[in-house]
């Protein structure tokens, strides 16, 4: 903490003091100026040999590798190949209507590979640092056990994650300001052996410029996959990166075993309670499209989202009006934008009154589990616990069924 | 006495269409509602379901007032603008007023990150938009009643409305530039603008609004006849120009400012209305035009109001989007059609 408020200070100085400059050559003081000059210069150092030392970050000792086969059963984004002495990882589907494929070499010491074939990029793993971009990729490094390999990460008042906040709070992550607009001089002085990142579309020159400089970019495409099992596999990215594929191995499978299990006990259940999803914002309506990865999770807690039929895995904006017409009579309201309780609702718009959820007190949001810097939990681990939202949205519809089971990620907002 | 005889007819036939076109946007939306129920619905006897109720009375109608208050707000602010500055593509967004409403919102949806958790929780209720649309647009209107009082030269009035304009917007580009690109969605969807989020406590406060701006609209009526002749022309007619000129810009900026907080900038309607209605109104008088633009503002607003329901499908077109969409092929079309421009 200490280094940090150094740094602020250097940097108010430097700044005020280019202030002060500008101020004296408007007023025609040009004879004061070259002093002033030193000393911002002087302040100017100063700061860098301050954010120098910061950054410096313990390397790991030498990484074992776990020796293991990863095979990717879900997900549609990301593929490992096992050949002799390095893997290959394919990556397609990153972005929607993507059908570029990228593929990468994974290999211990990238000196000694040779190959004919083009590749994307040779990268040596396990890495020993990784900036990652998406609050979505800390829980998988958490749980992996790596994550004190992470240097850096853009606008870090996003993540919630306790250990992970705790390490921030040490000084031992880098803020790296905007995800649409990285602090690129940072970066470079960081120098992380991988950045991890998503592409919303085809234009990715800022990930273009990093990769330019000598930084190795991989795009993460787990918010592309559409089914809860597929985002989850994504572990298993890191996995290979971070050289505990075993681990992510074990790990996926016991998310996969709890969210069938979770599944075939919502099964049970005769009733197939109806479900209504989404908010306003002005008077358009946006919920979740039949094919979404929400729709499917509902879908799978033997529920009947009154949307199911709508196509696409996205989110749909519809008029009010047939919302409510439609959606007037489901049981439960699951997930109702931003909003955190019922009075918040009501004064926003009158309309929400009108539904039988809200009169019958049955509407669930996740907006209430935030974490220590305002980060809403639900958005970070999420996708990365399909069995956990599955029980929690089973509880919510069958609770009979999931006695023990208390809700993690919802809470019946009043 | 003839001309007076044609426009009074004229007048007749647009408060019918009104009428209507009022009749037509109830009747249209999302869900189909058959008219026998809409007006069961309408006289109080209720809809034969609870749903259709809510949705005649508490959404279509209040939308339907509203889309009547800003067709006319804003195509009586737009004739104000024309007259006074004496040229027709002058609209009532010219003094920089929506601007300043952009300015309010960005600060309050933008900038809510940067100052934490209270506005950030105060941004769901539906008053924080319109009190911070409203706030923006009255600073503007100090500034430029300050510079009135103290510049001559009405043009230069113009010139300085613009100017605060794109200050304004460099401000919500700097706000939009450190924000996530959930609260930029939520910019982008207000300046979308939408008729249909106002309950019958906002139409009230909106039509109070706009009941004053067209009162002081009319009290000025004389003035801007005589002020189209020519500045010199209505002071030698005893018009007090400095007088006239601050009471056209209040009243523009109430009606305007008024608007803009409620529906969001709604583009078009102003700068196209005058025009549209003087092709059918050959008059410079403003006791005719002023209830001319009104009628003909409402109607088109009503009109745009139901094509962008969609009737009948679950999606909805951003009105912002089908004013110009509408209004721009029927103004190019009287153009062409007249071959010139009267004004």
């Amino acid at each position: 903490m200490y280094a940090f408020h150094q740094k602020v200070w250097a940097n108010l100085v430097f700044f005020f003091s280019l202030a002060i400059i500008e101020i004296l050559l408007y007023l025609g003081m040009k004879n004061l100026v070259p002093f002033l000059m030193l000393f911002v210069l002087l302040s100017g150092c100063k700061t860098e040999n301050e954010s120098k030392k910061k950054t410096i970050v313990e390397a790991p000792k030498e990484l074992e590798a776990e020796v293991h086969k990863t095979n990717v059963q879900f997900a549609e984004g990301f593929k490992v190949k096992q050949y002799e002495g390095y893997k290959k990882l394919t990556l397609k589907n990153l972005w929607p209507g993507s059908d570029k494929e990228f593929n990468f070499i994974l290999v211990k010491d990238a000196d000694n590979f040779k190959s004919k074939k083009k590749f994307d990029g040779i990268i040596e793993v396990p890495l020993k640092s990784i900036v990652v971009t998406s609050t979505t990729h800390i829980p998988s490094l958490e749980m992996l056990g790596v994550e004190d390999r992470l240097v850096g990460f853009p606008n870090l008042d996003y993540i919630s994650s306790e250990k992970t906040i705790q390490r921030i709070d040490a000084g031992e992550i880098m803020e790296l300001g905007k995800n649409e607009d990285l602090n690129t001089e940072l970066l470079v002085e960081l120098q992380p052996d991988l950045m991890v990142t998503f592409a919303i579309d085809s234009d990715n020159s800022s990930a273009e410029r990093i990769q330019e400089i000598g930084i190795p970019v991989l795009y993460n495409g787990d918010w592309n996959e559409t089914t809860p099992l597929g985002k989850a596999e994504w572990i298993k990215f890191f996995g290979v990166l971070m050289g505990k594929e075993k681990t992510a191995d074990s790990i996926f499978n016991r998310i996969k075993i709890d969210y069938t299990n979770a599944k075939n006990v919502a099964g049970q259940s005769e009733s197939k309670p109806t479900v209504l999803s989404g908010a306003m914002y002005r008077d358009l309506w946006h919920l979740p499209q039949g094919g979404s990865w929400a729709a499917q999770l509902i879908a799978d807690a033997n529920g009947e989202y009154l949307w199911n039929d709508t196509e696409g895995t996205g989110s749909s904006s519809l008029n009010v009006e047939s919302v409510l017409e439609k959606g007037k009579n489901a049981q439960y309201w699951i997930g109702p934008g931003q909003f955190t309780s019922l009075d918040q609702m009501k004064e926003a718009h009158s309309a929400y009154e009108q539904f039988d959820a809200y009169q019958n007190n049955n509407v669930y949001s996740f907006t209430n589990k935030k974490g220590a810097n305002g980060g809403v939990l639900y958005y970070e681990l999420a996708p990365n616990r399909p069995d956990m939202v599955l029980k929690d949205i089973g509880k919510i519809l069958h609770p009979e069924l999931f006695p023990d089971h208390e809700l993690y990620f919802f809470t019946k907002i009043e | 006495m003839h001309a007076r005889k044609k426009h009074q007819t004229y007048l007749l036939i647009l408060l019918a269409v009104l009428l209507m076109a009022a009749v037509l946007n109830l009747s249209m939306g999302s869900v189909h509602i058959p008219l026998k129920e809409v007006l069961n619905a309408l006289i109080g006897k209720g809809a034969s379901q609870e749903t259709w109720d809510f949705i005649i009375l508490q959404y279509r109608a209040p939308k339907m007032i509203v889309a009547i208050l800003t067709g006319s707000g804003l195509a009586i602010s737009g004739l104000l603008m024309q007259t006074l500055f004496r040229n027709p593509l002058a609209g009532p967004f010219v003094l920089g007023l929506s601007s300043g409403a952009s300015l309010g919102v960005a600060f309050l949806i933008l900038g809510a990150g940067a100052f934490g958790g209270f506005l950030g929780n105060t941004l769901m209720s539906q008053w924080s938009l319109v009190i911070a649309s409203a706030l923006g647009s009255f600073l503007v209107l100090l500034a430029v009643l300050a510079v009135t009082f103290k510049i001559k030269d009405t043009m230069a009035i113009l010139i300085i409305g613009l100017m605060f304009g794109s200050v304004t917007a460099a401000v919500v580009a700097v706000l939009s530039y450190f924000t996530n690109a959930e609260k930029l969605q939520q910019y982008i969807f207000w300046s979308f603008g939408s008729l249909g989020n106002q309950s019958w406590n906002g139409a009230l406060i909106m039509a109070i609004c706009c009941i004053l701006g067209i009162v002081m609209a009319f009290a000025s009526g004389k003035s801007l006849n005589a002020l189209l002749l020519g500045e010199n022309y209505a002071k030698s007619m005893g018009v007090h120009i400095k007088r006239t000129t601050v009471l056209i810009i209040l009243a523009t900026s109430v009606l305007a400012g008024g608007i803009t907080a409620f529906v969001g900038p709604i583009a078009f309607i102003g700068l196209a209305v005058p025009h549209i209605t003087r092709q059918f109104f050959t008059t410079s008088n403003h006791f005719t035009l002023l209830p001319a633009v009104m009628l003909c503002g409402s109607i088109l607003m009503l009109l745009c109001d139901t094509i962008a329901q969609l009737p009948f499908s679950e999606y909805t077109l951003p009105i912002n989007a089908i004013t110009s969409l509408i209004g721009a092929p029927v103004v190019i079309w009287l153009l062409v059609r007249k071959r010139k421009l009267l004004f």
